[in-house]
């Protein structure tokens, strides 16, 4: 199974401690020891939100924007894509990150085209209409 | 001599959570599980009466159920082969859970395998998957009851006081969870065993705890009333049954020894007059003696490991409790020092709410109020009706009685559970000297 390990940076998360920053493991370690094993598949840092480029495209005209879409605090720092047997696995090594200390890491399951043709899609759709799409 | 349907029922009771977490482990599809295993025991209804009882119960239920599964997954895949997505489809599932043993995605890997002979090891991983923090934590303690009793949809429905249509859908969403977050049935690796354990234990302390409210009520007033008292039991045995498949987890033993010594009381917890009793005045006779010895001695057993936590300590608190022949036999200054290790451990204001109230049988009502005064500002604490009632009843004992009197309607504004609001309602009469039946 394949996860987008969505690295972030959470400057006004009230939890975080900075002798737990003080105590993250180094970000080499965790690069050689996953993307060794081959459960880490591709990944980079990603540049500030400052230089996103925003593009939409409104009644046939492309809108490019300058910047981010919202101006949030949380911002994502950079991502990995993981190939895990399993969310514990997966777990396992995001907590292993030094940015789950500085910072959190957020998993999101990969959702392969085709796997909502099995029999419970109906319930899965219903469900993501019941919670606003979350 | 039993009667196969007695024997079904019997093995409905003993087998439902090891049938259901063998298959689950092998489909990786709890609902799948869910459906088999019911089948299984439907078919155990019509064949033991014809065949007889097998010898081993519950190695037939597995059988019975993983062929089901093996069928349906058949089924299934003849349908999806005949379609482009089918191949789209076993691409993610292909070297899947490569170390929690063969997930059976592919159906023809399923025939072959016995091992049937570790149905703890099934149970345990069934446990850790209910209990997964990843699923949203009331769907973790429907689904936990539901996969580990095999009670039924309706019946955790009643038991919640929630519609069944409500419960149907948080079971349901739990289990899609599970599905689409790649939860798989498994022990959790190494790193994350201790916490999850934890987690493990925190889903079935609040099970047990929904009962156990249900037990201060007055009997007639339990809205759901047997559904919900009986959860505390249901709470009990899982304990029981985490205890047994955790052996080299103290906090384990130390949460079924608590649970046994609180629910050794539940008969003494409400008088028949509908007043919530306190610790102090219940009828100890109404104890449970079988049950507090069975409390002491796992406390016991898990305090002999020499890895104290949060549980056992609550448990040697209420030990203290369940020893003293009557309240002023109490070892009070244990039962302190119990709080204060508590307080370190676990440092909520409810704990020093608690430990305040210890504080005062100690050292009297004087340094009880001081500790109270402490926590007067605690937000967490503004709209929780005991501290301004042990508020109260420190006054009343420290000889300031119209103070005493003002903090119990405090109280009053703030408790909803009935049992404790007659409590206060007397306290306050026999304070104020009227006495107006009030009921």
């Amino acid at each position: 199974m394949r996860y987008l390990m969505l690295v972030m940076s959470t400057p006004e998360d009230p939890d975080l401690r900075p002798e737990d920053a003080a105590g993250a493991p180094p970000i080499e370690a965790w690069v050689e020891r996953h993307y060794g094993s081959g459960a880490a598949v591709l990944g980079d840092r990603l540049r500030p939100p400052q230089d996103a480029v925003g593009v939409r495209v409104r009644g046939g005209r492309a809108l490019v924007t300058d910047g981010p879409f919202s101006e949030t605090k949380e911002t994502i720092a950079g991502f990995d894509v993981l190939d895990a047997p399993d969310l514990d696995t997966a777990i396992a090594i995001a907590a292993e990150h030094p940015m789950a200390y500085e910072g959190a890491i957020e998993l999101r399951p990969f959702w392969p085209l085709g796997l909502d043709d099995a029999p419970d899609g109906a319930v899965a759709a219903a469900d993501a209409h019941a919670d606003g799409g979350a | 001599m039993t009667t196969p349907a007695a024997a079904v029922e019997d093995a409905f009771r003993t087998e439902w959570g090891r049938v259901l977490g063998a298959v689950a482990r092998h489909v990786g599809d709890l609902d799948l599980a869910e459906e088999s295993t019911q089948e299984a025991f439907a078919t155990a209804l019509r064949t033991w009466g014809r065949d007889g009882v097998p010898e081993r119960p519950g190695a037939w239920l597995t059988t019975t159920a993983r062929r089901h599964a093996i069928d349906v997954l058949r089924r299934r895949r003849t349908e999806a082969d005949r379609t482009a997505t089918a191949v789209r489809l076993a691409a993610p599932l292909e070297g899947a859970a490569t170390d929690v043993g063969p997930t059976g995605h592919d159906p023809d890997d399923l025939d072959g395998l016995g091992d049937l002979d570790d149905p703890d090891g099934d149970l345990l991983r069934l446990l850790y998957t209910c209990c997964h923090p990843a699923l949203p934590l009331e769907g973790r303690i429907a689904l936990t009851l539901r996969s580990l009793t095999g009670m039924t949809t309706a019946q955790v429905a009643r038991a919640f006081l929630v519609p069944e249509a409500t419960m149907a859908q948080r079971l349901v969403r739990a289990k899609r969870r599970i599905k689409a977050t790649g939860i798989t049935f498994r022990v959790p690796p190494a790193a994350l065993r201790a916490e999850r354990t934890g987690d493990v234990l925190t889903v079935l302390y609040l099970l047990f705890t929904e009962g156990y409210d249900a037990w201060a009520e007055p009997a007639t007033d339990v809205a759901g009333g047997t559904d919900r008292r009986a959860l505390a039991g249901d709470a009990v045995r899982l304990a029981r049954l985490a205890a047994r498949l955790l052996p080299d987890e103290p906090e384990a033993g130390g949460l079924l020894a608590l649970l046994l010594l609180q629910h050794a009381r539940r008969d003494a917890r409400n008088g028949p007059d509908g007043v919530t009793r306190t610790l102090a005045e219940q009828d100890r006779s109404l104890w449970r003696r079988d049950e507090i010895a069975e409390g002491l001695r796992v406390l016991d057993d898990a305090l002999a490991v020499r890895r104290p936590g949060p549980y056992q300590v609550q448990a040697a608190i209420a030990a203290l409790h369940a020893r003293a022949a009557s309240a002023p036999e109490t070892d009070r200054d244990e039962v302190l020092a119990l709080y204060d290790v508590l307080l370190g451990m676990t440092p909520t204001p409810v704990v020093a709410l608690n430990r305040a109230v210890a504080v005062a049988e100690a050292h009297g009502p004087a340094a009880g109020l001081a500790v109270l005064d402490d926590l007067a500002g605690d937000p967490a604490l503004g709209s929780y009706h005991l501290l301004p009632a042990v508020r109260a009843e420190l006054l009343a004992r420290s000889g300031r009685p119209d103070d005493a009197a003002a903090a119990l309607r405090t109280a009053l504004g703030l408790v909803d559970r009935e049992g404790d609001r007659r409590l206060l309602h007397r306290r306050l009469e026999d304070l104020t000297g009227q006495r107006n039946d009030r009921r």
